[in-house]
């Protein structure tokens, strides 16, 4: 078990350290922004790099998510299940989730390929190679997240039956 | 009889538990593959992508990034304590406190759970020291908090204007007049509450005290000038106004207060881009089931459906108003919003409602379902801030509660309430 935890908490560090970098670095971008417009020299680049770091942050961030199993999700039906019954269900709508991130992980490497030769409109001298790398990264990542955090979970619900948290709940806007 | 299967697939998938951005993907992966066949897939991962890449959207992690750096730098107990100065010498004394700084945190933090998060865990132990029953501290702060999404700058209202092409200023402006007459309403009813239980008044009042305690929030007060004043005025998007927002408060909680707590903003950072991710990925994946939607002309079928049983636009309001109401207690203000206002917004625009003033609507009916359970975020953080049971604060909330409906119809059916303020400045 332990090496296992040590792995997750290492995991969970990396992902952490990737969002604060790209929150902090949003901020800069869009103060930026708004400065060299003030000043009369327009950054090209701002919105368009700026909206690529958001799209980053989605997935980098929902792995991290994955790894809390904070994402928005009705867990009332499986939680008020027989414990044998629940087990199945957490299990099959695993399956749902790893299956589906792995597809994603798939079909946006072969998008990363196909893009060789393409570049960003604004700062022609990155690729979107580069950029729309972020899918199947953060697909890989949010499957490793999900499995990482899937003993914990089988473990709450081979315990005890009180399965009341509910960490969708605590991400509302 | 493809979209009949995409809506069983995406109940069921919901219902045991899958997160409704994945049950959305993989409901319209399979669509894809029955309709199209696999050579579609690349697609997949092209819209996954251009999904989340919203200029517009950057001001939410931006705006809970601001809130969090308030709130780690003393500013939530200046305004608090304004607020007591101000306030305090009302009966309930405390409650009106509550009810009044939820306007002001919500300036900057646009977040109702981060509103109960912040303020709740400072007011909701001054409440039960000073007597006050935990479930009536707990439900005044739940409820004052959700003005939060009606005043601006409010993160609902920023995921509306993209979902339905609207503009976020507008609305802005538009959430002004509802949020501070709700919020005269709850302190009316907190006071009949003190009335009758007899709850204490918390000082009296002192022009001089008001005037100390102003001068000491003076820098908390310059945040909504500096961001609302930019994005009102045209000078900054609201995007860059969140942006600004962020530069502003660490400056002046760490500047001005030095009080920032590093390890505390941290966290918030963290806790703030996980949020963000969730709302994100929600919206990646209704931009892919939305493309097979908008080809099978769902949303304009409604439309279409709906207009033929009736053109009266206040019968159709009613129906929205019923459809978001019960939309509200089962799903999250987010992700209600993300699903429910591109297939509606046919129907809004036929009926010939405002799309600015149905967001104000869309976004209080919301506010509703953050305090109804079974799927309450609001009234859940309230509650676990107040180690109270949610059945014994919903019979307070109740009260509360129907002050926000109240102000539903208020806001559903005199639209000068909400739009007036909008037609003097935009149109």
């Amino acid at each position: 078990m332990r090496p296992l935890l040590i792995l997750r908490l290492g995991f969970e560090r990396l992902l952490e350290i990737v969002v604060i970098f790209l929150m902090v670095s949003m901020v800069v971008v869009v103060v930026l922004g708004v400065v060299y417009r003030k000043a009369g020299a327009s950054l090209v680049w701002y919105d368009e790099i700026a909206s690529i770091m958001l799209a980053w942050l989605t997935y980098y961030g929902a792995a991290l998510a994955a790894l809390k199993r904070a994402h928005i999700g009705v867990p009332g039906v499986v939680d008020s299940a027989p414990p044998r019954l629940r087990l199945c269900l957490i299990i099959l709508s695993e399956v749902f989730v790893i299956g589906f991130f792995i597809l994603l992980a798939w079909v946006g490497y072969e998008v990363v390929l196909v893009l060789e030769g393409d570049y960003l409109i604004s700062l022609p001298e990155i690729s979107t190679q580069y950029t729309q790398s972020v899918i199947p990264i953060g697909a890989v990542l949010f499957v490793i997240a999900e499995a990482l955090s899937l003993p914990e979970v089988l473990r709450k619900t081979r315990g005890t039956a009180s399965a009341d948290e509910n960490p969708g709940e605590a991400t509302g806007t | 009889m493809i979209i009949l299967l995409m809506f069983v697939a995406l109940v069921v998938l919901v219902l045991i538990n899958v997160p409704i951005a994945v049950a959305l993907g993989v409901t319209t992966v399979g669509a894809m593959l029955w309709s199209q066949g696999p050579d579609i897939l690349p697609n997949l991962a092209l819209v996954m992508f251009d999904g989340a890449t919203k200029f517009p959207l950057i001001a939410i992690p931006l705006f809970i990034l601001a809130g969090a750096i308030m709130n780690s730098s003393g500013i939530s107990r200046r305004l608090i304590a304004f607020a007591s100065a101000l306030l305090g010498f009302i009966k309930g004394g405390l409650a009106m406190v509550n009810i009044g700084t939820s306007p002001f945190f919500a300036e900057i933090s646009g977040s109702a759970v981060a509103d109960v998060a912040a303020l709740g865990s400072i007011l909701i132990p001054a409440m039960k020291k000073k007597g006050y029953p935990t479930p009536f501290a707990a439900a005044v702060t739940s409820s004052s908090a959700t003005l939060a999404i009606i005043i601006p700058p409010s993160i609902p209202m920023i995921i509306y204007a993209v979902m339905s092409d609207s503009s976020v200023v507008q609305l802005f402006v538009a959430g002004i007049v509802p949020g501070l007459l709700g919020g005269l309403l709850m302190m009316a009813v907190a006071y009949r509450f003190a009335v009758h239980y007899n709850y204490p008044v918390e000082e009296v009042f002192q022009l001089k005290r008001v005037w100390v305690t102003f001068k000491d929030a003076a820098w908390a007060f310059l945040l909504p000038v500096i961001i609302l004043g930019g994005i009102f005025g045209g000078w900054v998007t609201a995007t860059e106004g969140a942006g600004l927002a962020v530069v502003a408060s660490l400056f002046i909680g760490g500047v001005i207060y030095r009080e920032l707590d590093w390890r505390h903003l941290k966290q918030s950072i963290i806790e703030g881009g996980v949020q963000t991710a969730v709302v994100m990925l929600l919206v990646t994946a209704s931009a892919l089931i939305g493309v097979y939607l908008t080809e099978a002309q769902v949303p304009q079928d409604l439309a279409r459906t709906i207009s033929a049983m009736t053109d009266n636009r206040y019968v159709v309001l009613a129906m929205l108003n019923v459809f978001l109401l019960i939309v509200g207690l089962f799903l999250h203000s987010a992700a209600a919003i993300i699903l429910v206002v591109p297939i509606v917004m046919p129907l809004v625009h036929q009926a010939g409602i405002d799309p600015v003033h149905f967001g104000i609507i869309v976004t209080l009916n919301l506010g509703i379902g953050q305090q109804t359970p079974p799927v309450a975020s609001v009234l859940v953080t309230a509650c676990s801030v107040a180690k109270a049971d949610i059945w014994e604060v919903s019979k307070v909330n109740i009260y509360f509660i129907g002050v926000l409906v109240t102000m539903l119809m208020i806001v559903t059916y005199i639209p000068a309430v909400p739009m007036t303020l909008v037609d003097f400045f935009y149109r």
